[in-house]
């Protein structure tokens, strides 16, 4: 098995704010495997995107960050910044959720993708706004010749977004942090372009690492899933067995939140009861257990280890409950 | 004709969005336990220090300027011509003018119709602005139109200009004063309130009053104005704090209160002519007047800090 | 950009109208020179009453809307209109425009230069104090300038007269700067003498500037595409300086313009303060004098200036904007 080319190993992070600490992220640990899709799936307050900022390196300064975040091999955490400089837009590059205001509103939209060449490599400006263009082209946008010398408000969101992603493979990165790329799309562009990046990671190798809380966008484009609450990991797996054989009642319950198309006519949508829990106060025990119908007193005490589910299988989940779920969940949904 | 400058919005947008969530997390998604809005407001504010001493100090000035004169042994029109033109002594700590009479007294009851006069124009300019600016920002087209014309109008000859020559004509008494400054302040205010209702009148809940069946009379003042009061209230300290300025101008200028009624500027213009034997005369008026508008400015800024999340500390 | 141009100055005419016939009758009603004639000379007979009658046109309404001819706002418009601002009454009946001119090049002679540090100071202070937001310097120069806000100018104005003219003389026996007029019998002496005006001009105008500037590229740097950059593998200074700067100098171009216009058309305390042959003085003694063309004169003056200036803004806004396009 080849190295992982990213390792996010026991991750913590915490911001001040002026009602105490956050603490956003807790010892959290997954790998993303060279060209896979990893989706990182969570809702609001998850710790998901600070996950995702903190790989970049782009956490606020003043946040307290501990643990290690390997790339290659080497702990980002722990290279200046000059050297954190050269990983950005190179090694892992990085697309943000909404393309209308990530793009530099002054500058030309050919200009943005060759800045990104030029702060990497040698290439000449010509050389690096030609590239621009072929990597404009490579991400479906039509006459890309004109479009390079247009600015951002000349394109549509779906176009940015584009843009956004020829910027981020300009480089050929191991990584393309993706983070809620689709959540400011139309529902008809969203399909486009994660297409764009299946395609744009199929023909750079790269991995993906994609941001979401929605779980229709990853069941069409993962590999792996790492579900997030409350800052900590709760389940880790394959897209199919976190998708089919879920072992975590949280997953099951954004599970069965979602529309799907196959589901039996006349079966309700079963929303989570309950708010996701506050980042200032969290409950003392399991994150879930103020929302989990299956808690008992043990899940209100004390924090669930990640376990795995099977021997021998990737497949892991963060419940007091492990083994004795199938049968309540079983008993409870018939 | 820079001098007469009125307090200048800064481009940070006005938020509209939901109070009860704090800044940065809520941006990231995450949930704050909400507290009430008046209560975190309170809170925030506390915790800006600089506002707080600013807000205590301005308590402790203003209420010196009514509880000192009942301790002092003068009047403010004894006249003592031998006393004349003295600086700091123990018997005068501030000094006395050109006919003997006490200062402390003096800039105390001057320091009194500068407030007067600020908190004229602050309630006379406030209510004109929200008026005016509310009509033109909720009822967009002609009646915005013609509101702005009536601004650019005033706007378009230098604000120095309208005041003195009306304050040849009408000036006087410090209440005059005070209505001819909130004349031209009533802008500040007014642009503010406008652009408040203009973001306001398309947010949700007012459509959904609209769609109740709310009349225009009953969203203006119960959905959209407690709504737009914080921004209102941060401009109110900053116009009271400009009012000041602008009355200790024309008071410098010759306009402006006339005696037997003295103000901070007014004490101050009649003294620059002793600067040089006795400076305490223009220092005392004049640091009080700095101090002063000082904390005003302070107390805005801090109140804009409290009330819009978005500008708050940890926002990084 | 032209035809822009064109349609915004065509819109400022019927403002400038009734904004100038208000003032207009505001200024001749502030005074009656011939009821003051009566009282400081009794002696004076009907020929000296005449004489000023004709001189203030007093016998002509200011507006007569059933005979225009005999109105002295449209004979001061008509004039006005070919070029001839009038006589003034309180400066020996010599031609306004002269006046005006001469005392806008001295104002001139304060303006520029202040502009300039002006526009440099509040660059630094305002970008430094956004990148090093919540930083020592950061509090020292937001204090700073709410003190710079906070203090009249002519109390500052003050503060700078006595301490050059009188406090570090006493100390030093050294007077480095004139304290009051303008001398100009050598660049030295000139700058000599411009160098207190300016620096009262300076911390008002910096004071607020700095915070504007400070408050706009707060708002950049916290913009998403800031995020973008930085995400790119860009040193922080490029980010700031290549990123950052030119979206939050767009605004400001704004301020700047106005802020310039608003120093050419003088500045009464100032001015006044430190007796600078500039408009500022001129025109609060015209105002007081009741000299109703030479207010006009200088109010036009400053008026043009702003409308002018605010054009001016608009179209750099549009160049350095790419999202707004001027038709």
């Amino acid at each position: 098995m080849s190295e992982p080319v990213i390792s996010i190993d026991d991750l913590s992070v915490s911001f001040p704010t002026d009602d105490g600490w956050v603490h956003a992220v807790r010892n959290v640990s997954f790998d993303v495997e060279p060209g896979e899709v990893l989706a990182v799936v969570g809702e609001s307050g998850s710790g998901k995107s600070v996950t995702a900022l903190a790989t970049m390196g782009l956490h606020p300064s003043s946040a307290s960050i501990t643990g290690q975040i390997r790339f290659h091999g080497r702990d980002l955490l722990s290279v200046s910044e000059r050297e954190m400089r050269g990983v950005r837009g190179n090694g892992i590059a990085m697309v943000f959720q909404d393309p209308m205001t990530a793009l530099n509103p002054v500058f030309k939209v050919g200009a943005q993708i060759a800045e990104m060449l030029q702060i990497h490599s040698d290439i000449s400006k010509a050389a690096a706004w030609s590239k621009a263009a072929d990597l404009l082209e490579s991400v479906g946008v039509p006459e890309p010749g004109k479009r390079v010398n247009q600015y951002p408000h000349e394109f549509s969101g779906g176009m940015r977004q584009r843009a956004m992603i020829a910027m981020a493979i300009a480089n050929g990165p191991d990584l393309l942090i993706a983070d809620e790329p689709t959540t400011a799309l139309d529902v008809t562009i969203q399909a486009q372009v994660l297409e764009v990046m299946k395609a744009a990671q199929e023909a750079t190798g790269a991995a993906i690492m994609l941001i979401t809380h929605d779980l229709g966008v990853v069941a069409g484009i993962a590999d792996r899933v790492v579900v997030m609450y409350g800052g900590r990991v709760f389940e880790e797996g394959t897209a199919r067995e976190v998708f089919y054989s879920s072992e975590n009642p949280y997953t099951r319950g954004l599970m069965s939140s979602i529309p799907r198309l196959d589901s039996p006519k006349g079966e309700r949508l079963v929303p989570i009861p309950g708010t996701p829990p506050s980042v200032l106060s969290p409950p003392p025990g399991c994150a879930f257990s103020p929302r989990c119908v299956y808690a008992d007193d043990e899940c209100t005490e004390s924090h669930a280890e990640l376990r795995s589910v099977g021997s021998g299988s990737s497949h892991r989940s963060r419940c007091h409950k492990l083994g004795q779920l199938t049968e309540a969940l079983a008993g409870g949904a018939s | 004709m820079q001098e007469f400058r009125m307090p200048r919005q800064e481009p940070a947008t006005v938020s509209v969005g939901e109070p009860g969530t704090g800044g940065h997390l809520a941006a990231e998604g995450m949930s704050i336990k909400p507290k009430s809005f008046g209560r975190q407001t309170w809170d925030r504010f506390r915790r800006h220090r600089l506002a707080m001493i600013a807000f205590v100090i301005l308590v402790l000035l203003i209420g010196s300027f009514w509880v000192v004169p009942f301790f002092s042994p003068f009047n403010s029109t004894d006249t003592n011509i031998p006393d004349m033109n003295q600086g700091i002594t123990s018997k005068h700590p501030f000094g006395t003018d050109p006919l003997g009479r006490d200062l402390m007294i003096r800039t105390m009851e001057g320091a009194q119709v500068s407030i007067r006069i600020a908190a004229i124009v602050a309630v006379v300019s406030t209510a004109i602005g929200t008026l005016l600016g509310a009509l033109a920002g909720y009822f967009g087209k002609w009646v915005d139109a013609i509101i702005n014309q009536l601004i650019n109008l005033i706007l378009v000859v230098p604000a120095i200009v309208v005041l003195l020559v009306m304050g040849i004509k009408w000036g006087g008494s410090p209440n005059q004063t005070a209505l001819l400054v909130a004349f031209i302040s009533w802008i500040v205010i007014g642009r503010i309130v406008r652009g408040l209702f203009f973001q306001l009148k398309e947010t949700e809940f007012v459509q959904a009053a609209r769609a109740a069946g709310a009349g225009s009379g009953r969203i203006i003042f119960r959905h959209i104005l407690p709504n737009a009061m914080g921004p209102i209230l941060v401009q109110i300290t900053l116009v009271s704090g400009s009012a000041i300025i602008l009355e200790s101008t024309l008071s410098f200028l010759g306009l402006g209160v006339v005696p037997p009624d003295t103000s901070l500027g007014k004490l101050i213009s009649d003294s620059k002519g002793f600067i040089d034997t006795t400076p305490s005369r223009v220092l005392i008026p004049g640091a009080i007047l700095t101090i002063l508008v000082l904390c005003l400015n302070f107390l805005g800024d801090g109140l804009r800090d409290a009330l819009d999340p978005a500008t708050r500390k940890g926002r990084e | 950009m032209f035809a822009y141009a064109a349609r915004r100055i065509l819109a400022t005419i019927p403002l400038l109208l009734v904004a100038t016939l208000g003032l207009f009758a505001l200024e001749a009603s502030v005074r009656d020179p011939v009821a003051e004639l009566r009282v400081s000379c009794p002696k004076c007979d009907d020929t000296a009453f005449a004489r000023l009658t004709e001189l203030y046109d007093l016998d002509k309404p200011v507006l007569d809307l059933s005979n225009p001819a005999n109105s002295r706002y449209i004979a001061w418009l008509g004039n006005t209109l070919t070029g001839d601002f009038g006589t003034s009454t309180s400066q020996g009946e010599l031609p306004v425009s002269d006046f005006v001119w001469a005392r806008a090049k001295n104002t001139m002679i304060l303006a520029v230069p202040a502009f300039l540090v002006i526009a440099s100071i509040a660059a630094l202070l305002g970008m430094y104090s956004a990148v090093r937001q919540y930083s020592k310097s950061d509090y020292a120069i937001t204090s700073l300038s709410f003190l710079g806000i906070a203090m009249p100018t002519f109390f500052f104005g003050l503060l700078l007269q006595v301490f050059w003219g009188i406090w570090f003389h006493d100390w030093t026996g050294w007077r480095p700067f004139f304290t009051s007029q303008m001398h100009d019998d050598s660049l030295s002496n000139l700058i000599k003498s411009i160098v207190l005006p300016i620096t009262t001009l300076t911390l008002v105008v910096v004071a607020t500037e700095s915070r504007f500037i400070r408050a706009s590229m707060l708002e950049v740097i916290h913009s998403d595409y800031i995020r973008t950059a930085r995400a790119k593998g860009l040193s922080e200074r490029k980010v700031i300086l290549k990123h950052a700067l030119r979206n939050a100098m767009i605004p400001v171009v704004t301020i700047w313009a106005l802020d310039f216009a608003a120093l050419l058309g003088g500045s009464v305390v100032t001015e006044t303060i430190f007796s600078w042959p500039g408009l500022g003085p001129l025109l609060l003694s015209s105002i007081f004098a009741a000299d109703v063309n030479m207010v006009m004169a200088i109010v036009l003056f400053v008026a043009v200036l702003a409308i002018g200036f605010n054009l001016l803004a608009d179209l750099l806004y549009g160049v350095l904007d790419p999202r707004i396009r001027i038709h």
